[in-house]
């Protein structure tokens, strides 16, 4: 006769409770460290570093051995004008998000309203150019306003006066990040006009509300989530751009990315570019985190009454 | 509490950036069999297929270059510990000599084996070249192969030679010129000729009072530009007319446009200049081997591979920017050059135009000058 093992029942095993692992982390926890892990060493990682080297001796590489405020003591200094890039940036990337508000919000609207089956199509237009390098896109654009390009040349043939001086001022930059984030203020919007119901829409019209209040009442608070998550997506993006300064701006404004990008490269001043690149975190930050305050994200969202 | 050294932190952004190479680079740097591989760090040309390909099959070797648009960048990488991931550096004629021999971070080269590949060189090349050699003349530091003047780019038909070549740097101190000119982005070369634009020798130690010139001479120069951008926008703005000149620029910038059919644009060497019976500026580059503990044999090869006639010329019209080469004082390397290639480089002129540039050099005080001029450029808005 065979010796029979005895072997612990289900009921026997949760009588004994958890082991040690499984008392100090849930199962979802467990299964969440390769992601923590992760966002450790490719995200918290690199912060830390730009963070100690901010705190470093000006121009020296002497991190974590030096601990000096003397880069930051360096960008407030009233006698530097890196302020100007700091303004530029914020000035700039506040003006795209209010433009592409203006801009994506009636196509949005014809995208989850109007368009019905040919909103597909629509989309894969909006997508498309995000196939195509940012840069080979912004110098598509310089050929076309530039001196004899396409819109000068045009007008020309035409017998026009000719097209106004555009390119390489502080408007082109404009344009070029109204033209390149478009389509991340308008996904998220469309989005966001997807979720209102449109049963809410119909019986605020049965009660008698109007096309204005309707909208200003019912659909723009409904949308809010995905309007709002477009604006930030954009403000973030947008004040960290530095390639519409460069290509279609000729810099005739200095971006603060720009800034950064010098003290890494010709200034070789790691320490000084950490600092600033610290502030304009800080600045971001910030300004997201007031923003969405403003804004009571759980009535929002419907969690609250 | 565990202590870093700074030399921990650059090996670990070192090791860092090996393992961004790609997987199983890292090991790799530190395997002992390296005969297989070779990287390459250095500005663009050397980073091409049309070079490394034939290279790559002769050899059956893996080489990677990654090209960068500074010198001081390149030699950063190396300081922060990347002498265990290149074999070779490719950067501008002072730096080996001043800055990476003294500092450790290149090897010498066998001068029995290379010294005789300077006897073939154009005449200016002839061993013992300065440039090549260390401080003491007792070490060959590198090989010399690309150069060209660089000073400033005109479109002659709106401003002749004689007359850019006549007005030289005084172009940005007329006032009537504000608007017609651009500024490459090449920010050092830009600090070297603001300082020829306000009359001062950049390769020297300033005085407070040239230093504020300089400044002066920098907000002025910004705020009468046009634009400021990249080669291919220079000289698209050029050909479209959008300006008449360009600061910062010689045959490695102009020569692109030159071989698409534009000969009208030319870069110009000023006949004078603050620099004693000097008018413009040129560059050389020297490419060494990387003081790497494990340093590729295929390093040395591939100095030798690129002294070749057809491999020297591929080099000089490698895809993005077209130069002249040391090696063209070869005949056999010579003739491969056709007369529209010849003409793209402004052969005609360039033997006058290299011996009335001051060389490239090291400015003594360039971090307070980039600041000032980083200044002035954001007063332009």
């Amino acid at each position: 006769m065979n010796e029979i093992v005895a072997s612990p029942t289900i009921a026997q095993a949760r009588a004994a409770g958890p082991r040690f692992g499984e008392r100090m982390l849930s199962a979802g926890a467990r299964c969440a460290i390769p992601v923590y892990v992760l966002l450790a060493l490719g995200f918290l990682a690199p912060l830390f570093a730009v963070v100690a080297y901010s705190f470093a001796t000006p121009r020296g590489f002497d991190v974590f051995r030096t601990f000096t405020l003397e880069n930051y003591r360096q960008i407030l200094d009233p006698a530097n004008t890196v302020w100007m890039s700091f303004a530029w940036s914020l000035g700039l990337a506040l003006l795209t998000v209010a433009i592409l508000t203006l801009v994506a919000y009636p196509i949005a609207y014809g995208l989850a309203r109007l368009f019905g089956r040919s909103a597909g199509l629509v989309s894969v237009l909006f997508v498309f150019p995000l196939f195509v390098s940012e840069n080979i896109r912004l110098y598509g654009w310089v050929l076309f306003f530039i001196k004899g390009g396409v819109l000068d040349g045009t007008l020309k043939a035409m017998g026009l006066p000719g097209a106004p001086e555009f390119l390489f001022t502080p408007a082109a930059t404009l344009f070029g990040m109204v033209y390149v984030y478009l389509p991340f203020m308008l996904f998220p919007m469309v989005l966001g006009l997807s979720m209102v119901p449109r049963d809410l829409i119909d019986a605020a019209r049965d009660m008698g509300a109007g096309r204005l209040q309707i909208w200003h009442e019912v659909e723009l608070p409904l949308a809010m989530p995905g309007i709002l998550i477009g604006m930030l997506l954009t403000f973030v993006l947008a004040v960290g751009a530095v390639a519409e300064s460069k290509v279609l701006g000729g810099q005739s404004v200095i971006v603060i990315t720009q800034d950064i990008e010098i003290a890494f490269t010709y200034a070789q001043n790691w320490p000084f570019g950490s600092a600033l690149a610290v502030i304009l975190t800080l600045i971001v930050g910030v300004l997201t985190v007031l923003g969405i305050g403003r804004l009571d994200l759980d009535r929002i969202l419907g969690r609250r009454s | 509490m565990v202590e870093f050294s700074r030399r921990d932190v650059m090996r670990l952004f070192g090791a860092g950036a090996a393992a961004a190479m790609g997987p199983g680079f890292a090991s790799r740097a530190w395997a002992q069999d390296r005969s297989k591989e070779l990287n390459i760090l250095c500005w663009e040309g050397y980073n091409s297929a049309q070079v490394l390909d034939p290279f790559r099959e002769a050899q059956g070797a893996t080489v990677k270059a990654e090209s960068l648009t500074n010198d001081p960048t390149m030699i950063n990488r190396l300081r922060a510990g990347e002498t265990n991931v290149w074999d070779l550096i490719n950067v501008n004629n002072p730096w080996a000599r001043k800055i990476m021999h003294p500092e450790g971070l290149i090897k010498a080269l066998d001068r029995a084996t290379f010294e005789p590949f300077f006897e073939t060189m154009m005449p200016g090349f002839k061993p013992p070249y300065k440039w090549a050699m260390s401080d003491d003349g007792n070490d060959l530091l590198g090989m010399a192969q690309r150069y060209g003047p660089y000073s400033f780019v005109v479109n002659t038909d709106k401003i002749s030679r004689a007359t850019a070549e006549d007005q030289g740097w005084d172009l940005w101190n007329d006032a009537a010129n504000d608007g017609k000119y651009g500024i490459l982005e090449s920010d050092d070369w830009n600090v070297f000729c603001i300082f020829m634009v306000a009359g001062i020798d950049p390769f020297k130690v300033h005085t407070p009072e040239e230093m504020a010139k300089f400044e002066e001479t920098a907000k002025r120069i910004f705020k009468g530009a046009k634009m400021i951008g990249d080669i291919a926008t220079m000289n698209q703005a050029l050909i479209s007319g959008e300006i008449d000149f360009h600061l910062t620029g010689g045959t490695y910038s102009v020569s692109p446009a030159r071989a698409d059919g534009f000969p009208n644009l030319r870069a110009i060497t000023p006949l004078k200049s603050a620099i004693e019976g000097k008018g413009g500026i040129s560059w050389i580059e020297i490419t060494s081997t990387v003081n790497n503990p494990n340093l590729s044999p295929l390093a040395t090869e591939f100095l030798k591979f690129v002294q070749a006639p057809e491999v020297a010329h591929t080099v000089a019209f490698a895809e993005g920017t077209f130069n002249p080469v040391s090696q063209m004082g070869n005949p056999d390397c010579f003739a491969l050059f056709t007369p529209e290639e010849l003409d793209a480089i402004q052969w005609d002129s360039l033997e006058e135009e290299m011996a009335r540039s001051a060389e490239y050099d090291i400015v003594p005080d360039y971090d307070a000058a980039l600041d000032l001029m980083t200044a002035a450029k954001r007063d332009r808005g």
